[in-house]
């Protein structure tokens, strides 16, 4: 009776959402129309100008969205894991922990992300054993050190995630005779990373749009692979239209990148709502 | 069934425990009072261990339990404690709050533990809120969900601390219902509280506490109209009224 209830809702719960994710996309679908029918109706741009495609698409198009997609995956697990392990460790009570931590995060927080790019792909490959170098390797020292960037703003979501739990929901754990490992994990964790959800998915909207920045090194990725082929566009071809097409097109790529996660950690969002919580229904 | 010896603790320069004595015995009720900063709380605190005493013993039915050795979680399972502002787990509904324990710590069959679960939330009034969320609750509720919470690890002696100050006057009643009933089914308990009434009718004896010691211990009659000492008559008063 009660878990037919509690289903039936959880239904309606799941309709909802995809009803509101589709909502949302469609929204997002009509602006995107709108904006190509003023490329290819105002301006009098062929956008879908099969010699620019021939030679944009193939190579530059398919191998930049691979190479964006494979530094995401790397950046995103380790700069959610890394910020994760710093802002829990922050919360210890032992300075020679905290410390090292909080200088940490004040320095990747406080220095432009271009610059560390730079720094990681010139000096990183030096802290790497000779037998391991490669063409690339530049390239990944600079994607990790773009991971310990996004985990410094990162581990300040989580610290908040975790410094708003009240210390009473341990105090009651405990005192039902959990160790502090299970007062965490049943207790602690599933309150902090609910609230550390909304404002995640903030940090990995930025975090995939700033895999652009390794196109300054020479990273193969969708930005500097169409930056390569626009310049050439230009003083090659002398199409300097197709530099409006190719940007577009970047433009709705690294958008969907980002709605898609996004979206998912909304979805996550809704699935673990609590309800009586919300300070504001709507 | 549960005695305290010269118990001490400190915060930094805030010598908050003196050296306090008492002993509860099995089914008997204790009603703690006195004003705010006394060391109540912190008393009830050590009992569980909860904060770690700096000095003298604490004795679980004839075992001192702040002793290296000792399991905390093995002492805080037996000694239930409910505490002023509930704290029951927000994201958890009423029955699932007061599973958890029984499931995660005792490994208890999930189906059984909300078997006993749903006969306990029966037991404090509210079999019908049992997939209510902590928010859905009113204050009263919570901490009814609370008491049945701590007393689904059949614990042997329950402390509260001063259940019902953080409860709109018309759930204070509910709330003492059930601690009373409590105490009837001959629970041993230790309470923190200023309802005079509940202390009088519930309680055989109650301590006075002020500055970290026990400045005066009786039966409710003596305490609230024939006080001894200066103190106790100059707090008495003020929560009689």
């Amino acid at each position: 009776m009660v878990t037919t209830v509690g289903s039936a809702t959880r239904r309606s719960l799941d309709r909802g959402v995809t009803l509101r994710t589709l909502l949302r996309a469609a929204e997002m679908a009509i602006g995107a129309i709108l904006f190509i029918i003023i490329l290819e109706v105002v301006l009098r741009f062929d956008i879908l100008d099969s010699t620019l495609w021939g030679l944009y698409g193939p190579y530059y198009f398919v191998t930049g969205v691979l190479g964006t997609l494979q530094y995401i995956a790397i950046i995103i697990p380790l700069s959610v894991a890394v910020g994760f392990s710093v802002g829990w460790a922050r919360l210890s009570r032992l300075r020679v922990v905290t410390w090292p931590l909080s200088v940490y995060v004040d320095f990747f927080r406080g220095v432009p992300p271009i610059i560390i790019v730079i720094f990681a792909s010139l000096l990183g490959p030096s802290l790497v054993p000779a037998r391991f170098h490669s063409k690339d390797l530049g390239i990944l020292m600079a994607a990790l050190a773009l991971s310990l960037h996004s985990g410094a703003y990162q581990s300040e979501i989580f610290r908040a995630g975790f410094m708003s739990v009240p210390t009473g929901q341990l105090e009651a754990a405990q005192s039902l005779g959990m160790t502090r490992g299970q007062s965490m994990q049943f207790v602690v964790l599933p309150q902090a990373l609910r609230l550390s959800v909304p404002p995640l998915a903030n940090e990995l909207a930025v975090v995939i749009k700033d895999t652009s920045l390794l196109a300054i090194i020479g990273a193969l990725d969708l930005f500097g692979l169409s930056n390569v082929f626009t310049q050439q566009a230009v003083f090659g071809s002398n199409q300097l239209w197709w530099v409006f097409v190719v940007w577009t097109a970047v433009a709705l790529v690294y958008f969907v990148m980002t709605f898609s996660v996004t979206e998912l950690l909304n979805w996550v969002d809704r699935r673990y709502h609590v309800k009586g919580l919300e300070a504001i229904s709507a | 069934m549960i005695r305290v010896e010269d118990l001490q603790k400190r915060f930094g320069s805030l010598h908050v425990l003196k050296g306090v004595d008492l002993e509860v015995q099995k089914g008997e009720v204790l009603v703690v009072i006195g004003p705010s900063g006394s060391g109540k709380s912190t008393l009830l605190r050590c009992i569980n261990l909860l904060i770690e005493p700096d000095d003298g013993r604490v004795l679980l039915e004839g075992v001192q339990v702040n002793r290296p050795g000792i399991k905390r979680e093995w002492v805080r399972e037996q000694v239930g404690m409910v505490f002023q502002s509930f704290n029951l787990f927000t994201h958890l509904t009423a029955l699932q709050n007061v599973t958890l324990g029984p499931t995660r710590v005792r490994g208890e069959d999930p189906g059984k533990a909300a078997e006993r679960g749903r006969a306990l939330l029966a037991r404090v009034g509210l079999a019908d809120k049992a997939d209510a969320y902590p928010a859905q609750l009113s204050g009263g509720q919570q901490q009814r969900v609370a008491i049945a919470r701590a007393l689904a690890m059949n614990p042997k002696a329950m402390l509260f601390d001063e259940p019902t100050s953080a409860l709109d006057p018309e759930y204070i009643r509910e709330v003492l219902d059930v601690m009373a009933s409590l105490a009837q089914d001959g629970m041993t308990m230790i309470v923190v509280t200023h309802e005079m009434g509940f202390a009088s009718n519930v309680a055989r004896r109650i301590l006075f506490m002020d500055a970290g010691k026990i400045i005066e211990e009786g039966a409710p009659e003596e305490i609230f109209h024939r006080p001894k000492e200066e103190r106790t008559r100059a707090f008495v008063s003020k929560i009689l009224r």
